[in-house]
Formats: structure tokens, sequence, C-alpha cells
């Protein structure tokens, strides 16, 4: 057995059509954003070596650190979210009428895509006619907040759509891992006098941890690259307060024209995340996986 | 034994990209044997209509005149006609022609060596067609790197309508304006609509106050050094912009909305007052999609003085885009010829097709155009000053600190003082 | 009591479901609204006529050939995507050999980088093989940048896959490849349609690629072509409304086909352990 499941051959032959795919048309542009970040260069002109410079200057750089703590918070946002998602799952999995409709409701908004997104939330957000200042209004409410606008509640307001976006994603997920789920293990804690809130902790929850892993990464990571849905509906404004690591990565090298210095807050992006990564890969770390 | 080779191909593979890179060729013929032209633009049929068939239609008359020569269209919309760029040039793929800003835009390009320049063009088919002033936005150490097209002056737009109805007439001071904003303020009508998520569009008040105070002189000098962004005009300009917030003078949420929202509100009637440029023209004047009720309903009026002082025709603007030739253009003849075949063309057609104000001399007598585009023309042709926009003049990492800064005065999260200090800092750099 | 919490328990999965649809609801009515209606109007209101001629102008665009090149860029990298990343992650969490942690690694490397400082180097080497202004360019480039989630996905099938299967397989005398191909990618299946769902959803949606690699008409794809309506100028909100649901429609369509697929995937499960 062991000898077929570790042929070299085979072993290539599987692996190897993926992981030149990405080498190629990942690694090497990733090694290249890092070539770049020792240049200055402004995209146009010839490239200048000057080492470390620009990530030094980065690494002093106020607006590049208010927009990283803008990232993490965005990416602790998703993080936590995933709890309302996992319960969603949870409840729809446990035999639910209608939980098929229902999760398909749910995915629409995955549908669209981010500038889409913007759009249709830059006019649910406008305050003179935008549906939540009606809605607001209806209750009494004479001045609504400037969600937009405001600088102190911008970025929650962009968090309310990214939650709106992911939510079906990760419903369908945790949904899919919850039903593979042998039917027999919950019989026998059925039989054995178990809740169903008990089930859904003592049993289902364990089993499907492996999951939950990977999505707390996936929330993360992607969270921490985040950049369409923040470009268009406010360009990372007012005044920086939604300025996040890949809006001004995207800033620094298309709109400013310093391609270096914008490629190493690229490479410096990618850097956070993996370190970040790790951590939560250290931290999440438990006993074995559990099989069954 | 296995990963060495997988190594060793991907290092193989990584050196054959990188060496790779060096070379690239740019195919410039097709397959008829016509040369060909590679054209870039920005005016998708979609949302530019009038634009985009005029550029169809000067391509065409082109190509029927030169039967050896063959234009190749890409369209791309504003934002990402600019992400293209930067890429192309990066990789040494400009088109043979393509849109350009002028001046903090289009140095970098120039002083890379990828802009030809037109002067030839200028001495021999364009001679004396461009109005003056605006053609040496494009220059870069004496020499024209680009052939602008429009011309643009920004005004304060109104609804004559909302006026009345509140018994409040154009202002021509300040002093007025504030009056006329309280007034409607008081009536629940917004006053003035701005979309400063764009930023640029702040700027434009804020340079209009500066010229007022200050002059003409004041911004300009502070920006080719032989003065001080701390100049007294300039600061005091920044105080007043954060004065007329505090008189709610903008619609609510400004610093959220983007020009386009701004627009729509002012021409959906949800606010009195509109500062933007001659290129909305066609919006009050000619667009048939607008409805006629409210063209009719929109008048003009010139940035009002301050304190009693400030030119009142001294205007903010420039001309908008250009056209560039591409320094490695393998067409490099033809494409100076389709530029100039274009500019010519398009002085003609966009006047009375697109209702745009062109660079070239507009001959306003022998054109039936609408009154409010014979008044526009007026301003041009007496304004004693324009001084172009500020993003467009600076280079372009000051000009993101100017805009971050407009955008932090008028949400008040700065104060005049700093505003001026953080530019000044930028541009002492 | 029970039934309460039962009720209860549906009442606020109704209001999630409400939170997730109404705004989509709202944009297609919107998108039947004149602007004097969108400006001047309250936002819950029917449209007072509806104004189907904001489609209307949008088709006109001519969009037809942009949805085609969709549809099979969409499919083609959706098949390669799925295909190498199912092979990818069973020879890395299957197969027994010393750098399978280190490699799933760099597959989740491969996560992290923001696309906009890729598109320099992507250009330049697409530049010189020749594949610019080609659809293979943009294939192959969402193929690799949809490997690392799709294998995230597919993870978890992977780890949980009974052992004893695989082994009676093997003892059974089959090949890898046939115990790969007949046995565990139709059993992946239900998750396999979730992962297509998410590349279909990613690749349609895609942009900035297109817009890079892609010059002619001929080759642009629907959310690229679509950009052409929503411009600097543009104030028509009624048809910028009716241009998003035109690139979003399809989608729900193609997913609201494919989800039975998944259910009747998933019910029929063979994976129940």
């Amino acid at each position: 057995m062991s000898k077929v499941m570790s042929n070299k051959w085979i072993i290539a032959m599987y692996v190897l059509p993926a992981l030149l795919l990405i080498s190629i048309l990942i690694f090497i542009p990733l090694m290249l954003t890092g070539y770049y970040g020792l240049m200055d260069w402004d995209g146009v002109s010839a490239m200048e070596f000057i080492g470390l410079e620009n990530y030094i200057t980065a690494l002093q750089d106020r607006l590049f650190w208010d927009s990283a703590w803008h990232s993490v918070l965005l990416a602790l946002f998703s993080a936590l979210s995933l709890a309302i998602y996992l319960t969603i799952a949870l409840i729809l999995a446990s035999k639910i009428k209608g939980a098929n409709l229902l999760r398909k409701i749910y995915l629409i908004p995955m549908l669209l895509s981010s500038v889409a997104i913007a759009q249709l939330w830059i006019k649910v957000y406008n305050p003179s006619n935008g549906i939540l200042s009606t809605v607001l209004g209806w209750f009494g409410a004479e001045k609504t907040p400037l969600w937009l606008s405001d600088t102190s509640i911008v970025l929650y307001a962009i968090f309310i759509p990214i939650l709106w976006q992911y939510a079906g994603f990760y419903i369908l997920i945790y949904y899919a891992a919850l039903k593979n789920i042998p039917e027999s293990l919950i019989e026998a804690a059925k039989i054995d006098g178990a809740t169903s809130l008990q089930i859904a902790l003592k049993i289902k929850l364990p089993l499907i941890m492996g999951v939950v892993k990977v999505t707390i990464v996936l929330a993360i990571v992607g969270s921490l690259k985040y950049f369409d849905l923040i470009y268009v509906m406010t360009g990372g404004g007012p005044n920086g307060a939604s300025e996040v690591m890949a809006s001004y990565m995207y800033k620094l090298a298309f709109s400013t024209s310093n391609f270096g210095y914008g490629s190493a807050i690229g490479f410096l992006l990618l850097l956070i995340t993996l370190i970040v990564t790790l951590v939560i890969n250290k931290l999440t770390a438990s006993k074995d996986e559990i099989q069954y | 034994m296995f990963k060495k080779k997988a190594f060793t191909m991907l290092a193989g593979l990584f050196v054959a990209a990188l060496a790779l890179s060096g070379c690239s060729d740019s195919e410039n013929a097709s397959s008829d044997g016509k040369k060909v032209i590679k054209f870039m633009h920005l005016w998708p049929e979609g949302s530019s209509k009038q634009h985009h068939e005029i550029v169809e239609n000067i391509i065409a008359d082109f190509e029927k005149e030169h039967k050896d020569v063959k234009v190749e269209v890409e369209v791309l919309s504003n934002e990402q006609y600019k992400d293209k760029i930067k890429v192309l040039s990066a990789s040494g793929e400009l088109p043979d022609v393509g849109m350009t800003w002028s001046a903090g835009y289009l140095e970098p390009y120039v002083k890379g060596g990828k802009f030809a320049p037109l002067d030839d063009l200028l001495e021999g088919d364009l001679k004396d067609s461009f109005v003056s002033g605006t053609t040496e936005a494009y220059q870069v150490d004496g020499k024209t790197y680009g052939l602008p097209l429009e011309l643009n002056i920004a005004s304060v737009y109104y609804n004559k309508a909302i006026f009345k109805e509140n018994g409040v007439e154009a202002p021509k001071t300040y002093d007025e304006l504030i009056k006329v904003v309280k007034t409607l303020d008081k009536n629940g009508v917004e006053p003035i609509a701005l979309g400063n998520k764009d930023k640029w569009t702040g700027s434009l008040w804020y340079m209009y106050l500066a010229d007022r105070i200050g002059g003409t002189k004041a911004l300009n000098s502070a920006i080719d050094r032989s003065g001080s962004f701390e100049d007294p005009a300039l600061v005091s300009a920044a105080e007043k912009t954060q004065e007329l917030v505090d008189a709610n003078a903008f619609v609510d949420g400004f610093n959220g909305l983007s020009d386009e929202e701004a627009k729509s509100m002012f021409m959906n009637e949800q606010a009195a007052m509109y500062l933007i440029a001659t290129w909305d023209l066609p919006n009050y004047t000619t667009n048939e999609d607008v409805p006629q009720e409210f063209r009719d309903s929109v008048g003009f009026f010139d940035f009002p003085s301050v304190d009693g002082k400030g030119d009142m025709n001294s205007y903010v603007g420039g001309p908008g885009v250009g056209l560039f030739v591409s320094e490695d253009s393998d067409v490099l003849e033809e494409s100076k010829e389709f530029v100039s075949f274009f500019t010519q063309a398009w002085g003609e057609k966009s006047v009375t097709e697109a209702g745009v104000i062109p660079a070239t001399k507009v001959d306003g007598e022998s054109l039936d155009l609408p009154e409010m585009y014979v008044d526009v023309l007026e301003k041009l042709n007496t304004a004693t000053n324009i001084t172009l926009y500020a993003d467009v003049q600076l280079s372009a990492d000051v000009a993101q600190v100017h805009l971050d800064q407009i955008q932090a005065l008028f949400g008040k999260e700065t104060t005049p003082e700093d505003f001026a200090k953080t530019h000044e800092q930028a541009l002492s750099k | 009591m029970a039934r309460l919490g039962k009720s209860l328990l549906y009442i606020s999965l109704a209001l999630v479901a409400v939170f997730q649809i109404f705004p989509i609801i709202w944009l297609f009515l919107f998108s039947l609204k004149s602007n004097q209606e969108i400006f001047a109007g309250s936002p819950f209101a029917m449209p007072a006529e509806f104004r189907w001629e904001n489609y209307l102008k949008v088709w006109e665009g001519g969009i037809g050939l942009y949805f085609f090149n969709s549809i099979w860029i969409t499919g083609v990298a959706i098949i390669l995507t799925v295909l190498l990343a199912s092979m990818a992650t069973f020879a890395i969490t299957r197969m027994q050999w010393k750098y399978s942690k280190l490699v799933l690694g760099l597959f989740m490397i491969g996560l992290m980088i923001p696309i906009h400082s890729a598109l320099i180097p992507l250009f330049n080497m697409f530049l010189n093989v020749n594949l610019i202004d080609n659809p293979w360019s943009i294939v192959i480039t969402y193929t690799a940048y949809n490997l690392p989630i799709t294998m995230m996905i597919l993870l978890g099938f992977y780890t949980t896959f009974p052992r004893e299967i695989e082994e009676a397989a093997i003892i059974d005398g089959s090949s890898v490849h046939r115990m790969f191909f007949r046995i565990i990618l139709p059993m992946s299946m239900p998750i396999l349609s979730t992962a297509v769902i998410i590349n279909m959803i990613y690749n349609w949606n895609e942009f900035v690629f297109v817009n890079t690699f892609i010059s002619s008409d001929q080759y642009k794809t629907l959310t690229v072509g679509i950009q052409n309506f929503i411009g600097q100028y543009m104030t028509d909100w009624g048809a910028i409304g009716a241009t998003l649901i035109i690139s979003f429609l399809p989608l729900l369509l193609a997913f609201i086909f494919f989800s039975n697929k998944v259910i009747e995937g998933l019910s029929s499960s063979a994976v129940k352990g």
C-alpha cells in the first residue's frame, strides 16, 4: 500500500501541473514584486537600484501603518463574522425545512461583482435618498449618520457589504462540511439523549474544525488584501479613514507613479499576511485532525 | 532528488522569463500590408456617445484619405485607461497614439523618453490653430509632447428656478454667496452639490478662493517654488473653505459622494449650485437625454470676489486630455499625421456635435451655437488668466498630498495652518 | 415552548434572507426607474412605469459577443482549475512524501498575493510568449489564481476521506489513477460543486486581468465590456442599475441550475462514513 501511495512519479504527475502553473504565474510575479521594491521606479523611466530604502521608508510611513491597521481591523471583523455564518450553517444543517432555499438565497449577493456591490451599497448609503437613511427616517431619526463621509464610521460602513457579500460563501462551505458528517454519529448521540445544541457543539463542531480553520485563514488572508469594494466605494477616503494596505499600494503604484515604493508595500502586505497566517496556524494547531 | 529537478526546472523558467523580458516585438503591419496605427482613447460608446461617434468618424475620414493606413482602436473608460497605460508603458508597449493629460501627468513619460515631441506639427500644419496658452501645458523643457483636445474653465452653474423660488440672485461676492447659502439652507434646499470623494472637485473651490484672495500669483508661485504655500492668502483661502462648510453650503455627506453623484443631484434639482468645468456644457445645452425644462433653468456665474478682492475674469481651468505619439512607434510619421488630422477635425466637429470646447480656435460667429455656449466662449476670449488645475500642475506625489489635504480640509480634519504646512512640506521635498 | 423557539428561529432565518436579498430586489426596481423617480421619489416606491428601455439601451450596446467570451473563458478555466486542484490536493493529502506540507504551504502563499502588484510582471511574461490579447492568457491566469482557494475548499473533503476505501481499492489491485478518477473524484462531487460555483463567480466577475491583457473588443468579457456603460460622464442611474442586473442575471441562472445539481449530489452523497 504505502509503496503505491508514495510512488514519486505518480506524485509528480499529480502535483506538478498545478505547481508549475502557480510558480510561473504567481511566484515569479511575487519575486519580481519584491525585486521592484528595491528600485526607485516610476514605471516609466529606467529603474534605479536603491537597496532597502523603500522598505525602510515604508516602516516609517504613518499612512502605511494606518492602512495596515485598517486591514487588520477588517480581518478581525471577518474572522468574527465567521461565528455568525457558522451558527446559521449549523441551524440550516439541522434538518430544517427550506434549508436549501435559504442557503441559495444567502449566496445570491456573492454572485455580484465587487464593482456592482460597491455601486449598490453606495446607493444604499446615499445620505439623501438611500434605503438606510429612509428606513431610519421612518423610525424618527432626523439626522442620519453620513455613512461614507464620516471618518469615524466609514470603515464599519464598508464592513457591512463585506459581511453581506461573503455570508453565502462561508455558509455554503460549512453546510457542505456539516452534511458530510456521518448520520450514524448523530443518531447515536440522539439515542444517548443529547439535545440539538449539544450535538451541534460537542459533535458537529469538533468534526468540522479542520474546515473552520481553513475558513479562518481564508477570511483573514482575503481581508488583508481586500481591495475592489473599498476602492470603488470610498477610494480609501475620506482622509484615509478607509485606506487599506492593498488600496494604499494601488494608489502609490498606479496613481502616484511610485511603482518601486508601491511594490515594496505589496511585498510587505504579503509578508504581513504570511506572518499572520503562520500565527493563526500555531494558535489553532490542535492534536491531530479528527478522523472518522 | 526529485525536488532538485523541479527546482532546476523552475529556476530555468524564471531565468528564461527574465531574459525574454528584455526584448519585445510589436507588429505594425496588418495582414493586408497596411500600416497599422494603434490608438487608445477613453470615450466608450456607452458613456460618452457623442465623443465616441466623432472619433469613429474622424478615423473613417483619415483612413479614406490614407489608403495605406489602418487605425486600430482600443477604448477604455477613464480609470481603466489610466491603469492600462501604466502597465503598457512599464512594458514598453504604449500605443502609437493615445491620450494624456498635461503638466504633472505628462512629465514622467517625457523624462522617460516615451513621448515624441510634436513641435514640428505646431510649426507646420497646426500653426496658430490652438488657443494661446493651451499647448504650453504640454511642454517640458521647451518642447511640446501633447496636443490638447479640450479647453475648459470652471464656473458655478446654478438652478435659476430654485434661486427664484427662494428669492435669491446669483452672488457676485463671497458675502452674497454665504447669504444665498444660508437662505437656501434655511428653506431646506441643499445649496451646493459637491462630490468630494473625487477630491479634485473640492480643489476647484479652494483654488478659486485662493485666486480671488491672493490674486493669480499666490498659488502659482507657491507651486513653482518662487513663493510659499504658507502665504497668508493661501491660508485664508483654506479658512474660507471651512467657513463654507460650516455654513452648510455643501450637500450632506459630500466627502463620501462621487462627482457623478453630486452632478446627478444638481441635474435632478436636488441641489441649487454646482461648480464644474465646461466639459459639462452639453448637459445644460444640447444633450437631448436631459429634460429641456431643466436645461432651460440652468445659468452660470463667475466665481464671486472675496472681500472686494479678485479678478472676476481669472479662471481655474485648462486643457483637458490631449493626444500623444509614442516615441518608440514604428509608424511615427503616420502617427503624427494622424494626430494632426485628428486635432483639426476634432476642432470642427466637437463644437457642433459634442457641444464641448476644443483647444483649437473656434469661429463662434459662423456656427449656430447655444446661447450658453456662446457666453462661455466669450468668457474664454476675455479671460485674463487661466490657472491650471492644481492636481494637474503638481507632480503625481504632491498632487496626491494636495488632494488628500483637500478632503481633510473640507472634512475639518485639518486646520488651515496645517493644510498649508503639509503642502509646503510636500512641495519643498 | 419548543414551538416558539422554532418559530423564532425561522423568523431570524427569514430576516437574514431578507437582508441578503432585499438590496438586489431594490436594485432591480431601481433599474426600471427614471432619473426623476430615483432622485425625487421614495427609494421604496415602485417605478411609475417599468422602463424596460433601460435594459434595451444596455443590450443595444452589443454585448452578445462579450457574453459568449465570458461563458467559454469561465467554463474552460473552471474545468482546468477543478481538475488540477483535485489532483494536487489528492497527492498532497493522501499520498506519502516528505515535502507535502511544504508544497501545500506554497499553494497557500498563492492566496496572499495582491493582484495589482502582479500585473506588470504578468503582462511582461505574456508579452514575451505572445499571449497578450489572447484569451488563453486569461484562461491560464484564472486557473492559476483560483487554484489555491479551490484547493482550500477541497482540503476538508480530502483530509477526512476514509482510509478504508482507499485501502480496499489498493488491495483490489486498482491503480492510483483508477482509484482517483473512478472512486475519489466522483465521491468528491458535492464539494466539487461548491468549488465550481466559487470559481464560476470569481471568473465571471473578474475584471483587472481582462482589462490589462486583452485589447481587442472581440475577446473582451462581459464584466469589462459592461464597464463602458459606467463612465465618467454618466448620470443615468437607471441604466447603471440595468447594467448591473444584466451582468448578474446569467450567473444567477447558472447558479440556480447548478445548485440543484449540488443538492442532488449532496443528498445522494456516498460520503456517509
